[in-house]
């Protein structure tokens, strides 16, 4: 288990040293810079903004600084928000992304792989086919149209909630909690279902079954692993793209998460903050990745033995 | 006989397809007496399988079985899964076939031996691993303390083949249903196996019904024998009489294909020619007439019906006339 861990663990690092390389060069040869508008600046100006962003350096001594930089989480200051620093921005939007991704992620995991099991034991009943409805449907529409109408019932008809913001405590965080969690409500339960359904199938079942220890235990100690392997499987990469993934949930709810920079960014080629919020995407999604693979090495001694 | 432990009537299995129904086991009956080792021969999709599995009540979610089997007078094809739950893995237990696929990957060896005891006997975790452990090493399991905290994968086919059966025998049933026990297993360790098996219907009284391709262990085994076609009983006589006189044509077809009992060797059964029959439609007559060479023109038209040729010995065969 342990070397397992120390490789899954220096396969991490590797990725994230690849993808901080990668997003370096991408970014500093795609064409234009951020001063290439349309305003013409004096090359005296340019030579001096340049140097004070430290553009005029050649590339590798650039990329090393870069690369000291962030190991110390410094991205140095956005080209964008002159008062501000890279790390200032991130700082100040993780904990709002964190918090809605981690609680839609837990939220999603756990409706889905209850109405998964539930599906498959009682299988075309009442329940099993309302689920697989809502899955269907909870997978076809997408969440620009799901929030929106979400909004309009529960916070400006019913008033239960706020329409956006953050300035009701919990209250705040139910709709866009539940908006980004519906979607893989729908999937884990569809792949809870199928998967719970096909282990029952499996032979070890029947040797459980032949052992007389009740269905509660067959279910329980012998069917449950096999059938949630690969809902852990997905677990990392959705994680990891529940929590990036709430650009659009942050805008409709207007909350103050980092995802609505990512676009503003992008298009300002605003190079650290660009820079900044990838390596932060790609350090969430590693770092649930790894975790997922952990937790399928605790479950199946065959993914941790080889 | 009334003495008998399990007792089997009418015993049909079929399942539902989208094409219609297939009957895999069709109307059979036997008994087996405490103490008795009864041995099921037949080829690859004879319905060996389907008869243990409905008597466990383990038949896959489209199967369904009918009849009547009496386990120490009452009924295994009446009871509901609860009820079957105090007599599998208590005073009956099976071996399954294919040892690769039959033991959980996830969970240690040694666990989902002591997982029975601790449920039905009430055993401590720790005693019942104590118990797994001992019985292990009776199988001939090396280094059985240490194996039983292994999973499954670290584990050849022949010796998850010894776990399966020391999972069976840990319980210490009274009937023993054991599904090709043996064919993973090298001549060696499966002859220590036999011996097991034999001493244990011999001194605890256990009864088994053993199923196998392997005329050679047979002949080592059983008491008495039953030669399955299509899901029917061809033959059925003490295990001397069938391998010194079989009537069936299928039977000795069977038998030639084997070497004397001298020699218990592990030949394959599949060397008549022609296929076998698999449950797909019941044809009226005899399952084994269109391969067989000695039929007459009844034998596609009328089932021939099992009949007594002797002390304990019966077969369906238009040409065998009633013993005397
Ligand atoms: N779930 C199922 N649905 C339909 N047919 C089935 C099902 N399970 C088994 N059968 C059929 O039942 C018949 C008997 O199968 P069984 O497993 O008892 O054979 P067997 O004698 O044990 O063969 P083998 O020696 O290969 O183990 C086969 O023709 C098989 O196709
Ligand atoms: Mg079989």
């Amino acid at each position: 288990m342990l070397l397992f861990l120390i490789r899954r663990l220096a396969d991490g690092l590797l990725t994230m040293a690849a993808l901080l390389t990668l997003t370096f060069f991408v970014m500093r040869l795609a064409p234009g810079g951020p001063f290439s508008s349309n305003r013409k600046i004096s090359p005296t100006i340019r030579a001096n903004v340049e140097a004070a962003y430290n553009l005029d350096q050649p590339l590798v001594a650039q990329y090393l600084r870069y690369v000291r930089g962030v190991l110390q989480f410094d991205f140095g200051p956005s080209f964008r928000y002159r008062d501000y620093t890279v790390a200032d921005i991130l700082l100040n939007g993780l904990p709002f992304s964190l918090t809605i991704g981690l609680w839609a992620a837990l939220v999603a995991t756990v409706t889905g792989v209850t109405l998964g099991i539930l599906g498959a034991l009682k299988r075309n009943s009442l329940l099993d086919y309302s689920t697989g409805t809502i899955a269907v449907i909870g997978i076809a529409i997408p969440i620009f149209v799901l929030a929106p109408l979400m909004q309009v019932y529960f916070a400006v008809m019913l008033r239960w909630f706020p329409v956006g913001g953050w300035n009701d405590g919990w209250r705040s965080l139910v709709l866009p909690v539940v908006a980004l969690a519906l979607p893989n409500i729908a999937y884990i339960s569809r792949l809870t279902r199928n998967s719970m359904i096909e282990t029952m199938r499996e032979n070890y079942v029947r040797t459980a079954r032949a052992k007389g220890i009740g269905r509660g235990r067959v279910i329980r100690d012998h069917a449950l692993t096999g059938a949630i392997l690969p809902v852990v499987a997905y677990l990392g990469p959705a994680t990891a793209a529940i929590i990036t993934g709430s650009i659009v949930i942050e805008t409709i709810f207007a909350l103050p998460g980092i995802g609505r920079h990512f676009v503003d960014a992008a298009l300002n080629r605003d190079y650290p903050l660009v820079m900044g919020i990838t390596i932060l995407y790609g350090f969430v999604l590693i770092t649930f990745n790894i975790g997922a693979d952990i937790l399928r090495g605790w479950l199946d001694p065959r993914v941790r033995h080889d | 006989m009334t003495d008998s432990l399990l007792s089997v009537r009418d015993l049909s299995v079929t399942f539902r397809l989208p094409e219609g129904e297939v009957t895999a086991v069709d109307r059979l009956g036997f008994d087996v007496a405490p103490g008795e080792v009864l041995g099921i021969v037949g080829e690859s999709g004879s319905g060996k399988s389907q008869i243990l599995f409905s008597l466990m009540g383990l038949l896959a979610p489209n199967g369904r079985a009918s009849g009547q089997a009496l386990f120490a007078g009452q009924d295994l094809l009446a009871m509901t899964d609860t009820e079957l739950d105090r007599v599998r893995g208590v005073s009956m237990a099976m071996i399954f076939q294919d040892p690769m696929t039959s033991l959980n990957p996830y969970k240690r060896v040694g666990d989902q031996l002591a997982e029975g005891l601790v449920v039905h006997k009430g055993l401590s975790w720790r005693a019942a691993r104590a118990e797994a452990v001992r019985m292990l090493d009776r199988v001939r399991i090396p280094d059985a303390a240490s194996r039983a905290r292994r999973y499954p994968h670290e584990f050849s086919g022949g010796m998850r083949q010894r776990v399966m059966i020391a999972m069976a025998l840990l319980v210490n049933p009274r009937l023993l249903l054991a599904d090709e026990p043996t064919t993973a297993l090298d001549v060696t360790i499966q002859s220590q196996i036999i011996d097991i098996l034999a001493e244990l219907a011999r001194d605890m009284g256990t009864s088994i019904v053993f199923v196998t391709h392997d005329l050679g262990v047979v002949a080592r085994l059983c008491d008495r024998v039953i030669v399955l076609y299509g899901g029917r009983i061809m033959e059925e006589a003490p295990a001397d009489i069938l391998f010194n006189a079989p009537r069936h044509p299928y039977a000795k077809g069977l038998l030639d294909t084997t070497p004397r009992i001298a020699a218990p060797l592990t030949r394959r059964l599949d060397i008549i020619p022609g296929t076998p029959r698999s449950g797909g439609a019941m044809l009226p007559g005899c399952p084994f007439a269109p391969r067989c060479a000695s039929r007459i023109a009844a034998c596609e038209a009328v089932q021939p019906p099992l009949i007594g040729i002797g002390p304990a010995h019966r077969t369906a065969c238009h040409l065998i006339g009633e013993a005397p």
